[in-house]
């Protein structure tokens, strides 16, 4: 079975947004609204770091991170549980995902979430440009929306955008059931810890922290069950991001 | 419809007042109706919702009637379930007040949802993981059962006035008796059911790991506990408003009982079942003695205050009071205040689910509120949230919908037990409901 989950080296995020921006870009996510957002864990603000200088001789105390967050594709996913009419729910592949030709607005799965990865259209949706971007369709007013892991990229064997568009390499998508996926091996090798894991939702999203990762090791825009044997990962070769 | 002197009908007419009351409550359904339709086609922006405070009003509200909707069923059933004649006077009101309490929960969901037009999926596709699946059955149920129920009770008396409401009934005494029978296996399902709705509507939050004290197992049955509560309290306010304003007669010692009862209901909830939740918290987070007791005592925002001391503490002591209780301004007092409490219990139980972000790290979550462009503040890392206009004209419109209800009820089905106690005379056909 495949079972596909996201790796996201904080060690390697370097805060630049990219993965935030191609993401609403992918997606068409309306105006006002973000799927995946960088979050600065350190000081009240974007980009700043909790602490001080150093003064007096003494040791500064400065220390920031990023925390990219979406959708955790949850294993034990509450939104999916929650979900009165099953407009919600997880595909054979581990994705979780919404039916927006079903969902009635009630946003019982908002209050499930403990990530806050999901929006609701409050109102009409707006998109610059008005004909919207990217190749998913826009979701009408009072449905909820959120992270797919690119679905529609991942059922033409591509990774998710904000995969292939990371230029730290920091975010490695794969099938967590494969033992020889880069995802499997980073969460076996790596010291990764997922987001609010006390609450047992028992999320698909792992992150780096400690040792920074190679990264993601392929040089194109498929997913790596997609490429060839000998361009096989393991060991970062060339790396030139991937593009798009 | 057939109204004499003897058929317990509250109000045989509708004199000058009553039609200014229909008027009223007709104005504010309209309203209602008005800014609901403004309201589908803006979306849910018209609402002081976004999209970390993502439930308001309507769910707060919602909570609120669903607890009212307990009482009189429980105070009309209960007796009957142990074959006592106690409260037989609160029996058909109480059922009326129940059916027009849950009658306003299940509207208050319409207005909530972003695309009402679909909710024929909870029949065609329900996944039964959900709570929400099961609320929808056990509201829907339990709205049966009370119409079912108030039928039962009244159908022989409409029939020896000869309305057309006890559809082809007939008053003969071996159907009185069958339908005392009835009226026991009827309250032998009424009570687990209420049981049911008030822990499923508690459970929707409690089975929830994400938003705070949310999940607590005591969430089902503190439900249960303010049910009690304000459903009693609902229906005391409302007997004596309709002793006051329709031919309805309330039973004066029957009124000083279940007063009483209410006091020891609300010594349970507020005093007991709140303590026993906020106990362990405050021991397990502080050190010092004071630092806990103060911790156990001191609520953390003006909705715990109003909750505790307005709803809570200040009628308990009304209640306590020998040479106060009895006092029919006493109870009506102690019984809106212990509905307003409840109503704040409510509120507080939202905010402290929205009010925290799990992961509150900057700049936070977007909010999904109108997009002005560039220097738009989209970001919150916190919920807050105030009802709009419109929010609030919706749902005293659908408060409006269960008030036209029970005032409807009295005029056309006999609410008084004709015993004895309706020779009273009365000085004209008014009415009155909350």
């Amino acid at each position: 079975m495949t079972n596909y989950g996201l790796v996201i080296d904080q060690e390697r995020c370097i805060g630049c947004q990219a993965c935030a921006v191609s993401c609403k870009q992918e997606n068409n996510v309306p105006m006002g609204q973000f799927w995946n957002r960088v979050l600065t864990e350190g000081g009240d603000k974007l980009d700043t770091p909790a602490g001080g200088y150093p003064e007096d001789g003494d040791d500064g105390t400065l220390d920031m991170h990023y925390q990219p967050t979406a959708c955790q594709h949850c294993e034990n996913a509450p939104c999916v549980k929650v979900c009165p009419v099953n407009a919600t729910y997880t595909r054979d592949d581990g994705i979780v995902e919404i039916d927006y030709d079903k969902c009635i607005g009630c946003r019982y799965c908002m209050a499930a979430c403990p990530y806050n990865a999901r929006v609701f259209n409050w109102d009409e949706p707006e998109h610059v440009p008005e004909e919207g971007t990217g190749d998913v369709e826009a979701r009408p007013q009072g449905v909820v929306e959120k992270c797919t892991f690119c679905s529609h990229r991942v059922d033409e064997g591509l990774d998710p955008a904000c995969v292939v568009n990371c230029p730290a390499d920091a975010r490695i998508f794969g099938d967590l059931d494969e033992e020889t996926s880069t995802v499997s091996k980073y969460v076996n090798n790596y010291e990764t810890d997922r987001l609010l894991e006390d609450r047992g939702t028992d999320p698909k999203t792992y992150y780096i922290r400690g040792e920074m990762s190679p990264g993601r090791p392929q040089t194109s825009d498929k997913l790596e069950s997609e490429l060839d044997d000998d361009a096989m990962p393991g060991v970062p070769a060339a790396k030139s991001g991937g593009d798009d | 419809m057939a109204s004499t002197e003897s058929s317990g009908i509250a109000v045989p007419a509708f004199g000058r007042k009553g039609k200014l009351w229909l008027g009223l409550l007709g104005a504010l359904i309209v309203a209602g109706l008005a800014a609901w339709g403004y309201q589908l086609t803006t979306g849910l922006i018209a609402t002081g919702m976004r999209n970390v405070f993502s439930w308001g009003l309507y769910i707060m509200m919602f909570v609120l009637f669903v607890g009212l909707s307990a009482g009189g069923l429980i105070i009309s059933s209960a007796p009957k379930f142990f074959h006592s004649h106690r409260y037989e006077g609160f029996a058909r009101l109480g059922v009326l007040v129940s059916l027009a309490c849950i009658t306003v929960a299940g509207l208050l969901i319409l207005p909530d949802i972003g695309r009402p037009e679909r909710l024929y999926q909870f029949v065609t596709s329900p996944d039964f993981r959900s709570p929400m699946v099961w609320d929808f059955g056990i509201v829907l149920l339990y709205g049966a059962l009370n119409l079912w129920y108030l039928w039962l009770l009244t159908r022989r008396d409409l029939a020896a006035a000869g309305s057309r409401l006890a559809f082809g009934r007939e008053d003969t005494e071996a159907g009185r008796e069958r339908d005392r029978k009835l009226m026991f296996w009827t309250a032998t399902v009424a009570l687990p059911t209420a049981v049911a709705l008030h822990s499923v509507t508690g459970w929707i939050f409690a089975t929830q790991i994400g938003r705070g004290d949310w999940f607590s197992p005591l969430v089902a049955p503190v439900f249960i506990a303010k049910a009690l509560v304000s459903g009693l309290g609902l229906l005391l306010v409302v007997a004596v408003l309709a002793d006051r304003f329709t031919r309805f007669r309330v039973d004066r010692e029957e009124l000083a009982s279940l007063g009483k009862v209410l006091g020891i209901f609300l010594a349970f909830h507020v005093v007991y079942l709140l303590a026993a939740e906020r106990l362990p918290h405050a021991w397990a987070n502080h050190f010092e003695f004071w630092a806990i007791t103060g911790s156990f005592l001191i609520g953390e925002s003006a909705y715990f205050w109003l909750w505790t001391v307005v709803g809570g503490a200040l009628p308990l002591g009304l209640l306590a009071i020998p040479s106060l209780r009895k006092r029919v301004p006493v109870i009506v007092t102690a019984g809106a205040l212990a509905v307003v409490g409840t109503m704040f219990e409510g509120i507080r139980l939202v905010f402290t689910g929205y009010e925290v972000a799990n992961i509150d790290a900057a700049p936070g979550i977007s909010l999904g509120g109108t997009y002005a462009g560039v220097g738009t503040d989209i970001w919150a890392t916190a919920g807050s949230y105030t009802p709009t206009l419109v929010e609030v004209v919706v749902t005293l419109g659908i408060i409006a919908v269960g008030a036209l209800i029970v005032t409807v009820g009295m005029r056309y089905v006999p609410i008084q037990q004709p015993d004895g106690q309706r020779s009273y005379a009365t000085d004209g056909g008014h009415e009155d409901t909350t």
